[in-house]
């Protein structure tokens, strides 16, 4: 036989019996091409919480409560009442309403009078692509709400944009940065630590460690104190080159960034503790770490917000610790958010990694035992 | 050599699925000796070793090594052995000394202690030479001597070799039987496997025979060899045209032909050759080789087994 073919056919062979790394081979493109479509092959059906503020108290035809009813109607925004625009900018910097629409005094006076009329509008600015599609929502509302109500007018209803205190308007850039700063706490972490373990039992260097008293808890924080100065070393380097060549203006509030940073990348590396106790050989557990890891970065909201998701796929990426890890990162940098905002996710990023080291433990001693 | 008993093993079974690789083993190894497993692949050597190293479960039995039984203390149990096994388990990109320090982080040494191992690897297993080199830029026997100075780095007074000197060309292999003598004269008791009888026989003090997971024998080499494989004969090599000539005026003897090769035994072969000699050069017979020939492990395993120590 020809050696070039008597190699690719060991190969080919070996590769059929690790049943694990054909699973994984298999896996990867059905489960990208499955999130694909779940994410993008159907019309996205856009849903946005605006707050309305109504201080035309005076108005003799109910013409506010026409525009929330159509607003409502328009299936596209859901309208919160707010007694005062205070109230309601607060809701917007929480996030629980993406716009709040003020109708002035004098409004309906003014559009039945044929006088100039004008609504002011805030949009949360965080995420561009939000923002652009409940902007560009409102606007089209209010022109055809003009054109129903009173087809006669020339003036049309203007929609006065106005900037939020708290929130400055932010390009996708300051939104993807965030995201990008991410990145290590799926990648670096996961393959960082599936390696490390996946490298022992390759080289066969396991089983000295394991001849040795070493407690298999301990076993498993050295590897992860190594992952973590790998993730560390990778986080860095993104942050310095974001900061030169992006040039974001976000938030870099260090103090706040460091512990939820560091308590993702606990979460990523106990996951890839995990996968490299499961992977039966060193191929399966790379592939399995991989595509976890691909398939992961679209439910964390690294890239697009979590409900550009279906429902369904909320829900799991709701279950990923990191995705908590991502979204405190983007309200730290982009909402300015403080210690008492983030407490949440840092308290759900804690109880995880004790969970799933707690199952590594368990999974690394069976696991040891079998070899 | 003292009394002590450092390794107790009874009636130790292990199972790995329908196979029994292990089938009530028993045996001592006492402080200061250098004790061997001799047996082919596939005799549970390996297995035996892997065990009492806590690497492996094993199913019915028990062990103890200096009085701390093998599953209630494992950790303290891993802590006095040093398990040298047969692949090199070394990190290439790392150096010598980095190694050294890996491992004695796994034992917890203090610096101190760190330095003199140091120090005692450099000088007594001759790691000093190439103590800051990487291990891919290493010698077999270099990075065999590393493997071993690094599976001691926490001065175990149990030293457990598995095939130590599998692969090795003769020299390199006599000079690492030096290196385990100096181990048993630094007051380390040495558990070793081989398949090798030449190496149980120059090292040993005490020999178990294993076959199929049993220990078939065990004693002292010389022992063995005289109580089981028998006396010593005489081996003769004449031309192939006369060895049935041969055969004629050596009839008196009890005698074997094997492989062209006429072997004589008798109680007295010291005193007898001469005789065999002058015998066959009075038939005109010419002798390529005339020699008296000990019995090795080789025929002590032959004798219990049927089967030659490299067959399977």
């Amino acid at each position: 036989m020809d050696p070039i073919i008597g190699v690719a056919k060991k190969d080919v062979k070996t590769f059929f019996r690790e049943r694990g790394t054909v699973f994984w081979t298999i896996a990867f493109p059905v489960l990208m091409l499955l999130l694909f479509t779940a994410i993008f092959g159907r019309e996205i059906p856009f849903t946005a919480n605006i707050g309305i503020v109504n201080d035309d108290k005076t108005t003799p035809i109910p013409i506010a409560a026409n525009i929330i009813s159509g607003l409502n109607e328009t299936k596209v925004f859901n309208v919160k009442i707010f007694e005062n625009k205070t109230e309601a900018l607060e809701a917007l910097n929480a996030t629980s309403i993406r716009a709040v629409i003020t109708i002035p005094e004098n409004f309906a006076f003014n559009l039945t009078t044929g006088m100039p009329a004008s609504v002011s509008l805030v949009v949360d600015e965080t995420n561009p692509d939000t923002a652009r599609l409940v902007r560009d929502g409102i606007r089209t509302f209010f022109a055809e709400f003009y054109r129903e109500f009173n087809k006669n007018y020339t003036e049309p209803i203007s929609v006065i944009e106005e900037s939020s205190i708290t929130q400055q308007r932010i390009g996708y850039k300051e939104y993807i940065v965030p995201g990008v700063l991410c990145y290590p706490l799926l990648f670096s972490s996961m393959v960082a630590s599936t390696g490390a373990i996946v490298y022992e039992r390759e080289r066969g260097t396991l089983k000295k460690i394991r001849a040795s008293p070493i407690r298999p808890l301990n076993m498993l924080f050295g590897k992860t104190l190594a992952a973590l100065f790998q993730t560390t070393i990778s986080i860095l380097i993104i942050a310095v080159l974001a900061v030169f060549l992006l040039g974001p203006k976000v938030n870099w509030n260090i103090p706040l960034l460091v512990p939820i940073v560091f308590l993702g990348s606990m979460n990523g590396i106990a996951i890839g503790l995990l996968i490299s106790c499961i992977g039966r050989s060193p191929q399966e557990a790379s592939g399995a770490a991989t595509t976890i890891g691909i398939v992961l970065q679209f439910f964390i909201g690294m890239y697009f917000p979590l409900e550009y998701l279906p429902e369904y796929l909320q829900q799991v990426g709701r279950a990923i610790p990191m995705t908590y890890a991502a979204q405190a990162v983007r309200d730290i940098m982009i909402r300015n958010a403080m210690l008492s905002d983030i407490l949440q996710p840092m308290v759900v990023l804690i109880i995880s990694a004790i969970i799933l080291y707690a199952v590594g433990v368990l999974l690394y001693k069976r696991w040891v035992e079998k070899e | 050599m003292g009394e002590k008993r450092i390794i107790e093993v009874e009636g130790l079974v292990k199972h790995y699925g329908e196979v029994t690789a292990l089938d009530g083993v028993s045996f001592s190894v006492e402080e200061g000796e250098i004790f061997g497993l001799l047996g082919p692949n596939g005799a549970g050597k390996t297995t035996l070793m892997e065990i009492l190293c806590g690497l492996r479960r094993f199913n019915e039995g028990k062990a103890t090594i200096l009085g701390f039984d093998l599953v209630k203390d494992s950790r303290k149990v891993r802590g006095m052995i040093g398990f040298c096994p047969q692949e090199t388990l070394l990190y290439d990109l790392l150096s010598v000394l980095e190694n050294l320090a890996f491992s004695a982080s796994l034992y917890s040494l203090n610096r101190k202690k760190f330095k003199e191992r140091v120090d005692f690897s450099s000088k007594v297993l001759g790691v000093g030479e190439f103590l800051n080199r990487k291990v891919q830029q290493l010698s077999g026997g270099m990075k065999r001597r590393a493997n071993l100075a690094a599976s001691i780095i926490h001065d175990p007074p149990i030293v457990i070799l598995d095939e130590p000197t599998v692969g090795f060309d003769p020299n390199i292999k006599r000079e690492f039987w030096e290196l385990i003598k100096t181990l048993k004269n630094h007051g380390k008791t040495v558990l070793l496997s081989t398949h090798d009888m030449y190496e149980a026989d120059e090292l040993c003090n005490r020999v178990a025979i294993m076959d199929k997971g049993k220990i078939v024998a065990l004693d002292k080499p010389h022992v063995l060899k005289k109580t089981i494989g028998g006396e010593a004969s005489i081996h003769i090599k004449v031309k192939d045209t006369q060895t049935k000539k041969a055969l004629k005026p050596l009839d008196k003897y009890s005698h074997i032909l094997r492989d062209n090769e006429i072997q004589i035994f008798v109680t007295n072969p010291w005193e007898i050759m001469p005789e065999v000699s002058n015998k066959l050069i009075s038939q005109g017979i010419l002798t390529e080789k005339i020699e008296i020939v000990e019995p090795t492990l080789e025929d002590v395993f032959i004798k219990l087994t049927g089967r030659k120590l490299t067959e399977e």
